[in-house]
Formats: structure tokens, C-alpha cells, sequence
């Protein structure tokens, strides 16, 4: 009998092919091929390590129980970039819509109802994971990507570090061609005045 | 030549290495203007910094936290493959033997049905015979089932029409199956939002 297929030197296109014949070691490497691009695409994103885990898992998750589903004509990797980023920018909106006042209800008239409401800071001390993650993001440059906005973010993030053309950046994103170009330069721009900021 | 200084979308043109027409003017001009110049330099920092961010790693516990929770099917007509493919010997003696022996199972399944065909008349006849049996046995089953269901008579009208009386009991029964099933449907919905 002859042995497996070396999955690591097969296109993306036969590995899915695998994967949807049931082979586990397909969706193993699938797994391998693609979780630092897509963990760091989330962890820029949302700027959490631990929560960038979790958010990256529900991508490979969604991704992987629905591989029957893809199609050969498009790319695994943009599909994957594609759930990623939404789930990233999902997060960011709860993140924002979940923001609560510290020192209490607007709406609380009593001090129970104040102290009801209202919650103490934890300590302030960096915690290992948070110490990882200020240097991790603490450069100037990952610091400025940081404060872009998130829709800017993940295209200039795609097309640098993941060197993806404005075509299909637009397409993993469903955006007109034109809004891929005006996120991206308007993001150069940003990034540049940051940037000179920062340095002063 | 330009006469003016870059728009921040022609430095962008100049970013992405474009090649294409009215990029040259874009270089003259840049070669000639000391400020564009620097506005490039400055732009191509920026890129050069995003272009070398390197991609972060998560846990080593990543890959099995992610496959303990997708679910890996075998579809089942690879599986009727995989299995009928486990069911082929190895050895190259016993595959002749077993190729050999359906070779021989086909042959005389195809004499059989050869035999069949110019033996029709007895086919035919033999087939009325079994579906006349199958028929009274039926009958006699159906009719015991009307009679403790329906009563004698039912069972009577049933041996009278035959067919027709099967056709209408049968009927009969799937639209009072179906009016139960929908009665009941309903009933559960509406006590569902009585419970909500």
C-alpha cells in the first residue's frame, strides 16, 4: 500500500481535497499552514493575546466544519482572512457597545444604586501575558497601526504583511476596489503622521 | 514634466512599484524635487516598517483546542470506496482468484437472465402466480385489521370491491393521519405560546 501524500509540499487546493474526503492529518495541516497569519491578523486587530485565541479558533472552527462547502476556484486563504476579520471587527463592535462608566450609572441617584453599578479597576501591575503584549505591540509602528481605524487596519494589514494585492484584498473583504485603494492610502497617511508624532 | 508637486495618490502609485503609463513623469519629477523626494523617502520608511512586522504565533495549544472542536466526516460514498477497497486482497495470487470468481458470478447471472428472457411466457406466468398469492394474503391480513378497526361490515364492503376498497381505506387513513398530525402540531404551538 502506499504511503500518505506528504501534505506539507501539496497546494492548498488538494489539502482541502483531503480534508473534505475526512483525512484528520488534512485538517491538521490546514490548521498549521495558516494559524500564525491568521492569529496575528486577529491579535493586531483586536490588540487582547487571549482573546485573539479564542477569536482566531471560532475562524478555524467556522472554517474548517463548513470545508465541504469551499470552492477550488477561490483561494482557502482568503476565505480564512475573510471570517477572521469579520469575527475581529464583530468583537470590536460588542467590545464597544459593552464600555461601562466606572464611577457608576448616569442614572443612579443613591449611593447603593452608585456602588451597585459602578466597579473597581483591577491592580494595575502588568501580568506576564500583558507584558508579552506590550512588547509584542509596544513598537512605534505597531502602536500607530493600533490607533487606525479597524476598517483601515485590516487593509493595510493584509497588503503588508500578508502581501495581498488590492484585488484580492477587495475580494476577501467584499469591498469595491476603489474603497480597498482609499482605506489603504488614507491608512499610509495616518501611519505617516503617527509616526512623526511619536518621534517628537 | 510636472510642475507641481506629488498628490499623496501619486506617492502611492510609486509605493505599489506600479509600471504603468504616467508612472515615468512621476520618477522624473521625483528626481528633480528635493521635497517630493523626501515625502517618498518618508512614505517608504513606513512601508518598509509595515513590510517587515512579523506574524505572531498563539499558544502551542492552538492546533488542539481548534481540532477538538471540528468535527471530521467521512463522506459516505468515500467510505463505500475505502471500504470496498479494504475488501480487495493484497496478495496478486488471491486478486486473480477473486477477479476470476466474479468473472464467473457475472456469467452466470447474465446466462440466467438470457434464459429468462426466452422463457418469458413461464416468467409471466410465474410472476401473476406469486403476485396472486401475495394479493389474498394481503387481502386477508388488510380485511382482519378493517374488521377490529372498522367493524364486519367495512371488512365486507373491503372483500367486495378489492382494489378500489383497499384505494379508499387507504386513503382514509392518510387523511386522518395527516388531519391527527396537524391538529396536533397546532395544539403544541399553541401551547407553546400560552407557556411563553
Amino acid at each position: 500500500m502506499a504511503p500518505p501524500p506528504d501534505l506539507t509540499n501539496l497546494p492548498d487546493a488538494d489539502v482541502v481535497a483531503l480534508a473534505q474526503r475526512g483525512r484528520e492529518d488534512a485538517f491538521r495541516e490546514l490548521v498549521r499552514r495558516y494559524e500564525r497569519p491568521v492569529f496575528s491578523l486577529i491579535y493586531r486587530m483586536v490588540r487582547d493575546s487571549a482573546t485573539a485565541e479564542d477569536l482566531a479558533q471560532d475562524a478555524f472552527i467556522k472554517v474548517l466544519n463548513h470545508i465541504d462547502k469551499y470552492r477550488p476556484e477561490f483561494k482557502l486563504s482568503s476565505w480564512l482572512f475573510k471570517i477572521a476579520n469579520n469575527v475581529a471587527i464583530d468583537h470590536l463592535r460588542r467590545r464597544q457597545l459593552d464600555t461601562v462608566s466606572v464611577s457608576g450609572s448616569p442614572h443612579a441617584r443613591t449611593a447603593d444604586e452608585v456602588e451597585a453599578t459602578s466597579f473597581e479597576i483591577a491592580d494595575t501591575a502588568e501580568s506576564a501575558l500583558e507584558e508579552i503584549e506590550a512588547r509584542e505591540l509596544g513598537t512605534q509602528i505597531e502602536r500607530a497601526i493600533g490607533k487606525l481605524r479597524p476598517e483601515y487596519r485590516s487593509c493595510i494589514l493584509l497588503r503588508h504583511v500578508e502581501g495581498r494585492s488590492y484585488e484580492e484584498i477587495a475580494a476577501t473583504l467584499d469591498l469595491p476596489l476603489g474603497t480597498v485603494k482609499t482605506y489603504i492610502h488614507r491608512a499610509r497617511i495616518q501611519l505617516r503622521d503617527l509616526l512623526g508624532h511619536l518621534r517628537e | 514634466m510636472h510642475h507641481r508637486h506629488l498628490l499623496p495618490s501619486e506617492i502611492d502609485l510609486l509605493l505599489d512599484g506600479e509600471v504603468g503609463f504616467g508612472v515615468a513623469p512621476l520618477r522624473d519629477h521625483v528626481d528633480a524635487c528635493p521635497d517630493c523626494r523626501a515625502r517618498v523617502h518618508e512614505a517608504r520608511e513606513v512601508v518598509a516598517m509595515l513590510d517587515d512586522l512579523p506574524r505572531f504565533a498563539p499558544s502551542p495549544a492552538f492546533a488542539g483546542r481548534v481540532m477538538a472542536q471540528v468535527q471530521v466526516v467521512e463522506p459516505w460514498h468515500v467510505a463505500l470506496v475505502e471500504g470496498a477497497r479494504r475488501l480487495v486482497p493484497r496478495h496478486p495470487t488471491l486478486r486473480v482468484v477473486m477477479a476470476a470468481s466474479a468473472v464467473v458470478l457475472a456469467a452466470a447471472m447474465s446466462s440466467a437472465l438470457v434464459w429468462l428472457a426466452f422463457r418469458t411466457d413461464l416468467a409471466m406466468y410465474l410472476a401473476a402466480q406469486a403476485a396472486a398469492q401475495a394479493r389474498a394474503a394481503g387481502m386477508e391480513v388488510l380485511g382482519a385489521f378493517v374488521a377490529d378497526v372498522f367493524g364486519a361490515g367495512a371488512s365486507e364492503l373491503l372483500r367486495a370491491d378489492g382494489l378500489a376498497g383497499i384505494g379508499l381505506v387507504a386513503i382514509g387513513f392518510a387523511c386522518a393521519a395527516a388531519a391527527a398530525a396537524v391538529g396536533l402540531r397546532r395544539f403544541a404551538a399553541a401551547a407553546r405560546r400560552t407557556r411563553e
